[in-house]
């Protein structure tokens, strides 16, 4: 079977072919149908159906350990159709063959129980919660599967645990929560977290695929996580195939909630929370400032300037973290409706999410709607997911507060009479720039004032979304079954810009004030045909997919500004049609892809004991030129279920079972039109007489690789999965190795090219990521008293194989501080090594080359001493660079316990990770003391201080001594960044169903949560939990947005 | 019945298109490759881009930063150390230092936006005239971007035909740079026309454009016999001549005028909010102009990111005109306490007298020939100018002819070109004045009359180098140039990204 699949799609591919134009009907015809005609014929098996006979009535209740009523619970008779509903408190009747007949009693979310009847006509059951053990079902791309049965590396999220993080994307609550898993975060309102699914092994994006109830559309903040049901992260070759050249950085799928077969329920949660960043660079005030950069100016021979010297006014004393920094909050509300018979079911949901940023004129807002249905009828059954989203966020869009406020200078005020200008409305406001404007020295800083900028740059985007799929499914026969799948998403967004008269940093190019607008419309159309069979033959189970899949992407911008809004008594009008400059318009197509696939996925087991699956997609992607659309992507995977064996004596172990997976998935990072170069025509001369003219120039502005193909994956994955003591304790461990090649990079190219506006991709290089998960989960809930436990553990080791056609001699790529070297981890840093500092002149004056030449020879005592390569010539310079430690953990942790006793419970989740460097871009900023603000526990070397390590302080103007001790591309600025942090902690109480009944309440719950509450590192900056600057420098923080702290109180009810 | 679900999906099936063709996707945005290059329109445009990147930061800024702060008529008081230190006082500790290497790529994306010319448009089935014409333009622009890496580099990397991604060329010895330059001028002088009918065409660059850079490029590695006769050529033209009024030069009232030989055209556009002549998104808001108005600026009309040497003051100050007025030019020259000869109180430093800015015991001084101040009377200036640079101007060519004379034995015919330049000034001539100089003395005093008439339009730099000049000697005037390592600092550092990329380049000497 190895061989077939590669064979069918050969297969296909010959009759798929575009024929002539003139037989548009024949093509039509011809094409799929012969694809699927193989395929029925192949499986056109027989079957027999049920006849139901009339036997004896059985009665009674089902409910839970607690002996509440399970209504809707299904009561079946084994080996049969027959079956009923629990009703409204649980009570069945049902018909059954004869009083040896086995009852099969299942409910969702509770372990499925069989019982002999033994001649009783009354049975009472009490179901225990479904512990989500083995049995579970898991969607793993077209196809669902008993967590048993699988024969990949799939990783099963505990949304439970998801759902207690307040967090506005998907991305974000996972952390911790998944081995394999790594997610960096902004705190930033409604920003979408960077994840990477077993290590980075690509250059230009490691961002997963999403797929949404089986829509493949992006899950970022516009989705309300209290909508999803489940999440899947399908993470070797084998779990990923089926979605073939897109699924190299692992696939998460997410199902949201359905309505159940029983009476309407009513829902409803509402949680508030109180966000404040839990840390601020602590700087100087102005006092304190104005006496330290006294001193530099003084060390630097230079004279003190007045406004911190002879003109210092202590009275101005600002703090600008504090003032840009405020106590967010955010608010989630939802609302749930659902319920359903057996022919159909329903679930409507709307929910608001509210987040008041933690700064200054920063707020992200969700309103959503989602209507989920299904309903059979015969043979066929519709259904559809559809959510439609309403997000807003406002934002002042310059400056970054994270770099900026920390550098701002105490001594200036943040707006002043004295600084008003209104010569072409240059400073209207009065905003403090930093300087005055006499002809004196002045001390001023180049931060953005950002508090001007929040009065002067009005941000804000709406972004209107539906997203959703409908499907039709025919049961053609008892084991075999079609599926339509429509997916649409469409997503309306408007971004607008005003710019009110004023500059806010000094130097600043001042602005026109104007409105600017943005509009754009993004349509992302999936159409998907799939069979699905499943078939039991004796001991031989065959279960599978094939299908055939378009997909197409688009996106339009258009862009209207215009200069010159109108103010009125103080107000600024904001329109287009009130503004009275001049206009501007700018339109274009962002993204149009379209993408054709094959699939099919075939598990066979037998016996329950040897599991085999063989998956492969065929995707032609418009991306790539005609000679490089199509890629195959096949992959094999087994699993021996050894408990099941014969010789296998150990009751205690419920499942061992071993796995193993080999094949290959493609990745497609790059955007639309990169195959073929274009012109450029915004380029314009200036000609002729008086005022001049401008004239259009064109040509070839970004330099294009028409040879761009497929960027390949190769992952080999073995794994154990094993459950032991009735399932209380299971365990999975799995290792990978994943080798990339023909990796996709926006090579940096030389300047000397003369390529401008963005760097053409390149197919250039290697990498491989290998590793060990482990994750293992023990719970009790035997016992009033419950609780579970649960781990895991991530290792990586990833390392570049090759860089491709570099050029003689080059073995890496370049990129700023880092280097991705092969034989080394992608990104690490390359810099000078910083080897402490210089305590004398005679120190200075000892540190030679081989020929003996002086290597610092600027160098004064109190200046950084940086490591020497011993076959280097000169002053220390760029060839004295060294490797310095890697962005990327080396090992990655979460754990999660849960405990309940009675009402009360407990959650508590912590992540760690270690072993990575990031490079502090903040504190290189403030600790090159130059233009900035001090942090109050600088201590620079004097010859009366000298056990620091912070270096002499002066005016780097003329002192190449100091420029030297703040070059950029140094180790001064590396730190580790290990952390440990409590995730979440909550604190929950059900009441008591006396307390509330008379109330109409089914059930309600109240907590208490504390979201990264302690975060113990050694990193100085405000978190180690970067995103850091694209996946080259993925571990460079130039001020990103720390998470922060959250302490909520919620309430669930249940109608 | 299973008959007809079969033909239920393949009728649906049939509704999808699974041709191959729906995977051929135009880029609506803008045409590709394969279907420009094909007209004379398309010629045109290619050219125009290549005058399109003198409005790009790297040559409307930071070029005269490299030429004018860096020389010994300039320095920085920004309070930016890293500006000063790689502009002014020769500290160049990062070698990827932004404003170097913004000079650095613009040259090489004009060189780029050249030789797609070059490529392409022999190809065009257009006016054979006009082709020639537009060929001649893109090799004489190409020369003049490596005349300016030769002058700030010296050793390059040439790229003379459109590359591709891969491409790692080699380093090449500042002289083969020299010769490229003067084979793309030569080359082009001959298909220029001396002057454009055409006024939409005003501004493109000109026979004697390409042949006064040649003569420059000639002169900057001391060919002096061969700059000889190019000099000559454009001095016999006849299309030259020295305004009455020197300050025509240098307002943007007054641009393309007779004394004009290559004239950086620039305009304003009032929206303008950035410099990436690439970017799709933003086309409206493009600069069109130079920006060295907020950086060369008295402040607070601008940052005084680079300002004048107040030694040049007394260079003018040397000589009275006939009249026994002070050299006009001065006033032109520079802003400062007397740019009116009557002192603070009379001179007019944007709308205000100086002693009301600054009182009356403030030195500085600024470059004035760049700037809009109109004499005094404008109150601001503009983040973007509107004001040409001239680059080569025919005063500029005479006094060169003069040196070449001088350097090729003909001291005595060297006076009379050197004379016109002084008597536009109102000064005695020199044959008059100072008859009979060596070799030595002329060329001395040549230095002094290329200070008086040239000091602020980006000369100096060039003029150091060629007389050898450049060196800690210069302290006394500048004292940045303590730090002047000769052998290192006549040129800047080679990018460390380039060299981190392209294992093919060499830095420069005791970098």
């Amino acid at each position: 079977m190895n061989k077939d699949l590669p064979q069918i799609s050969g297969f296909t591919r010959r009759y798929l072919h575009c024929l002539p134009a003139k037989q548009p009907f024949r093509k039509k015809l011809m094409t799929p149908c012969i694809f699927m005609l193989s395929w029925l014929l192949l499986l056109t098996l027989p079957f027999t159906g049920f006849s139901q006979t009339t036997g004896i009535l059985v009665k009674g209740k089902v409910a839970d350990i607690l002996g509440n009523p399970l209504p809707g619970a299904s009561i079946k008779v084994k080996g049969t159709a027959t079956g009923v509903s629990a009703d409204v408190n649980g009570n069945y009747i049902l018909q059954v063959p004869d009083a040896s007949s086995t009852l099969e009693f299942s409910s969702v979310g509770y372990a499925s129980q069989e019982i002999l009847l033994n001649g009783r006509t009354a049975l009472d059951i009490r179901l225990t919660e479904n512990s989500k053990g083995l049995n579970e079902v898991v969607v793993i791309g077209y196809q669902s599967v008993r967590k048993k049965d699988l024969t990949g590396a799939v990783s099963v999220v505990n949304t439970g645990d998801a759902g207690k993080v307040t967090s506005s994307g998907v991305a974000e609550s996972l952390q911790g929560l998944s081995p394999g898993v790594n997610v960096r975060t902004s705190g930033a309102p409604g920003q979408q977290a960077a994840i990477e699914i077993r290590g980075i092994a690509s250059f230009i994006s490691a961002a997963p695929l999403y797929v949404i109830d089986g829509m493949i559309a992006d899950a970022n903040p516009t989705l309300n996580n209290d909508d999803i049901e489940s999440i899947q992260i399908l993470k070797d070759a084998s779990a990923s195939a089926i979605y073939g050249s897109r699924a190299a950085n692992g696939v998460v799928i997410i199902t949201t909630k359905k309505g159940r077969n029983g009476p309407a329920k009513i829902s409803l949660s509402v949680k508030y929370g109180v966000q404040k960043i839990p840390k601020q660079w602590d700087m100087m005030n102005s006092t304190q400032y104005a006496a330290l950069k006294s001193q530099a100016y003084t060390n630097s021979g230079l004279p003190v300037p007045a406004s911190i010297g002879s003109a210092f006014n202590p009275a101005i004393n600002t703090d600008w973290q504090s003032l840009e920094q405020r106590t967010g909050n955010d608010q989630d509300y939802n609302l749930t409706l659902s319920g359903g018979t057996e022919q159909s079911k329903y679930l409507i949901s709307g929910s608001y999410y509210n987040n008041k940023g933690v700064l200054q004129a920063n707020s992200f807002n969700r309103a959503s709607l989602r209507i989920n249905t299904e309903t059979k009828k015969g043979i066929m059954t519709f259904g559809e997911n559809a959510v439609f989203t309403n997000s807003n966020y406002t934002n002042p869009n310059r400056g970054n507060p994270f770099f900026d406020t920390p550098q701002s200078l105490p001594t200036i005020p943040v707006q002043s009479a004295q600084f008003i200008n209104t010569t072409g409305n240059f400073n209207p406001m009065g905003y403090s720039l930093g300087t005055n404007d006499t002809g004196a020295i002045q001390d001023i800083s180049y931060a953005n004032n950002m508090i001007a900028i929040n009065d002067l740059s009005k941000g804000s985007s709406n972004f209107g979304k539906l997203v959703g799929n409908a499907y039709v499914d025919l049961k053609l026969t008892d084991w075999l079954s079609y599926r339509f799948n429509a997916g649409l998403e469409v997503s309306f967004d408007f971004t607008r810009d005003i710019r009110k008269d004023g500059v806010f940093r000094y130097g600043n190019q001042p602005e026109l004030s104007y409105v600017d607008e943005n509009r754009q419309r993004f349509t992302n159309l999936l159409l998907e045909h799939t069979l699905n069979f499943n078939k039991t033959l004796g001991k031989h189970v065959i279960s599978g997919v094939v299908g055939y899949t378009q997909q197409s992407y688009l996106r339009t911008s258009d862009d209207a500004r215009r200069t010159g809004l109108a103010i009125y008594n103080g107000q600024y009008l904001t329109q287009i049609n009130s503004a009275t400059g001049t206009s501007s318009a700018t339109g274009l197509t962002i993204q149009d892809d379209k993408l054709h696939s094959f699939l099919g996925r075939l598990n066979y087991t037998y016996d329950d004991k040897y599991l085999l699956t063989l998956t492969a997609r065929d995707d032609q992607d418009s991306r790539f030129g005609a000679g490089y659309r199509n890629g195959f992507f096949p992959s094999v995977a087994a699993a021996w279920r050894i408990n099941k064996e014969g010789f296998f004596k150990a009751d205690w172990v419920n499942d061992l079972k071993l796995n193993a997976s080999y094949g290959r998935l493609g990745i497609n990072t790059i955007t639309s039109f990169q195959n073929v170069g274009f012109i450029n025509n915004s380029p314009r001369a200036v000609f002729g007489p008086g005022a001049q003219n401008t004239y259009v120039g064109a040509y070839q502005a970004t330099l294009a690789n028409t040879d761009l193909r497929w960027e390949k994956r190769t992952i080999g994955n073995i794994g154990v999965d094993a459950s032991f003591f009735h399932d209380a304790l299971s365990v999975s461990v799995a290792a990978y190795n994943s080798l990339s090649e023909d990796v996709l990079i926006n090579l940096p190219l030389g300047q000397f090219l003369g390529n401008a506006n963005g760097t053409p991709p390149v197919n250039a290089g290697s990498i491989r990521n290998r590793g060990l998960e482990l994750e293992a989960t023990y719970r009790n809930n035997t016992h009033p008293f419950k609780y579970s436990i649960s781990g895991n553990l991530t290792t990586i080791q990833n390392r570049v194989m090759s860089v491709g056609n570099q050029g003689k001699g080059i073995n890496y790529l370049q990129q700023g501080s880092t280097r991705s070297e092969v034989g080394y981890g992608i990104s690490q840093w390359y810099v000078l090594k910083d080897m402490g500092l210089f305590q004398s002149q005679d120190e200075i004056n000892n540190y030679k080359r081989k020929d003996g030449s002086l290597i610092e020879p600027y160098a004064k005592p109190g200046d950084v001493k940086f490591y020497a390569k011993p076959d280097g010539t000169g002053s220390i310079n760029s060839n004295d660079r060294v490797f310095m430690g890697s962005p990327l953990p080396t090992l990655q942790a979460g754990l999660q316990f849960n405990t309940s006793y009675k009402g009360f419970s407990l959650n508590l989740q912590l992540v760690g990770t270690f072993g990575f460097t990031i490079y502090n871009g903040v504190r290189s900023t403030l600790d090159s003391y130059q233009n900035t603000n001090f942090r109050t526990d600088v201590s620079p070397w004097t010859p009366g201080n000298t056990n620091t390590s912070d270096p002499r302080i002066g005016i780097a103007s003329n002192d190449p001594g100091i420029s030297s001790n703040n070059t950029p591309e140094s180790s001064r600025w590396l730190e580790s960044g290990s952390y440990v942090r409590i995730r979440n902690l909550e604190i929950g109480y059900q009441l008591p169903k006396s307390t509330i009944q008379h109330l109409h309440v089914d059930n309600a719950r109240i907590f208490i949560a504390a979201q990264n509450l302690l975060t113990f590192t050694g990193y100085s900056g405000l978190d180690p939990d970067i995103t850091g600057n694209g996946l080259l420098q993925p571990g460079v923080d130039n001020g990103n947005w720390p998470p922060s702290r959250i302490f909520s109180l919620g309430l669930n009810f249940g109608f | 019945m299973k008959k007809s679900i079969i033909y239920i999906f393949l009728a649906i099936l049939t509704s999808l298109s699974a041709c191959k063709k729906d995977l051929d996707i135009v880029n609506p945005n803008a045409p590709t490759v394969t279907v420009f290059w094909k007209t004379s329109d398309d010629a045109q445009k290619g050219v125009n881009a290549i005058y399109s990147t003198f409005h790009r930061a790297g040559l409307c800024r930071w070029y005269f930063f490299a030429t004018m702060i860096r020389a010994d008529e300039g320095y920085s008081t920004s309070p930016d150390a890293n500006l000063q230190n790689n502009f002014d006082l020769f500290i160049n500790n990062d070698y990827n230092y932004g404003n170097y290497d913004a000079i650095w790529a613009d040259l090489y994306i004009g060189i780029n936006r050249a030789n797609q010319v070059l490529d392409n448009v022999p190809n065009i089935d257009m006016d054979a005239a006009l082709k020639a014409r537009y060929l001649a333009e893109a090799k004489a622009l190409r020369g003049l971007f490596y005349f300016h890496l030769a002058s700030l580099w010296g050793n390059v990397p040439m790229i003379l035909k459109t590359p591709l991604p891969t491409d790692l060329p080699a380093t090449m010895s500042r002289a083969e740079v020299w010769t490229q330059v003067e084979k793309d001028c030569t080359e082009a002088a001959t298909a220029l026309p001396l002057n454009y009918s055409d006024p939409n065409d005003l501004g493109r660059i000109t026979k004697g454009g390409a042949n006064a850079l040649l003569a420059k490029s000639y002169m900057q590695h001391r060919n002096f016999a061969a700059a000889l006769p190019v000099l000559q050529s454009l001095i016999s033209s006849g299309t030259y001549s020295l305004t009455s009024n020197y300050q025509d030069n240098f307002t943007a009232t007054t641009e393309n005028n007779v004394e004009s030989v290559l004239e950086i055209q620039n305009a304003l556009n009032p929206t303008d909010n950035h410099d990436d002549d690439t970017s799709p998104n933003d086309v409206d808001n493009l600069n069109y102009g130079s920006s060295i108005p907020p950086f060369f600026a008295p402040k607070p009309i601008g940052f005084t990111d680079g300002q004048a040497r107040r030694w040049p003051v007394a260079e003018f100050e040397k000589e009275n005109t006939t009249s026994g007025t002070r050299d006009p030019r001065l006033a032109v020259t520079f802003l400062f306490d007397s740019t009116d000869v009557r002192g603070p109180n009379f001179s007019m430093i944007y709308g205000q007298t100086f002693t009301s800015r600054y009182g009356t015991a403030d030195s500085d001084v600024w470059f004035r020939k760049l700037l809009n101040d109109n004499n005094g009377t404008a109150t601001g200036d503009s983040f973007h100018s509107p004001n040409n640079y001239r680059f080569i101007r025919y005063a500029d060519i005479l006094l060169l002819y003069a040196e070449c004379l001088n350097e090729t034995s003909s001291t005595s015919q060297a006076y009379q070109y050197v004379d016109r330049v002084r008597q536009r000034a109102g000064l005695q001539t020199l044959s008059a004045a100072m008859p009979g100089m060596d070799h030595d003395q002329f060329l001395n005093q040549l230095k002094h009359e290329r200070i008086t008439e040239l000091t602020g339009e980006g000369q100096r730099w060039n003029d150091l180098a060629r007389w050898g000049d450049l060196g800690p000697a210069l302290s006394s005037r500048d004292a940045g140039f303590n730090n002047f390592v000769i052998g290192k600092h006549e040129l800047l550092p080679i990018p460390q990204q380039d060299l981190d990329i392209n294992p093919n380049l060499r830095q420069n000497p005791k970098y």
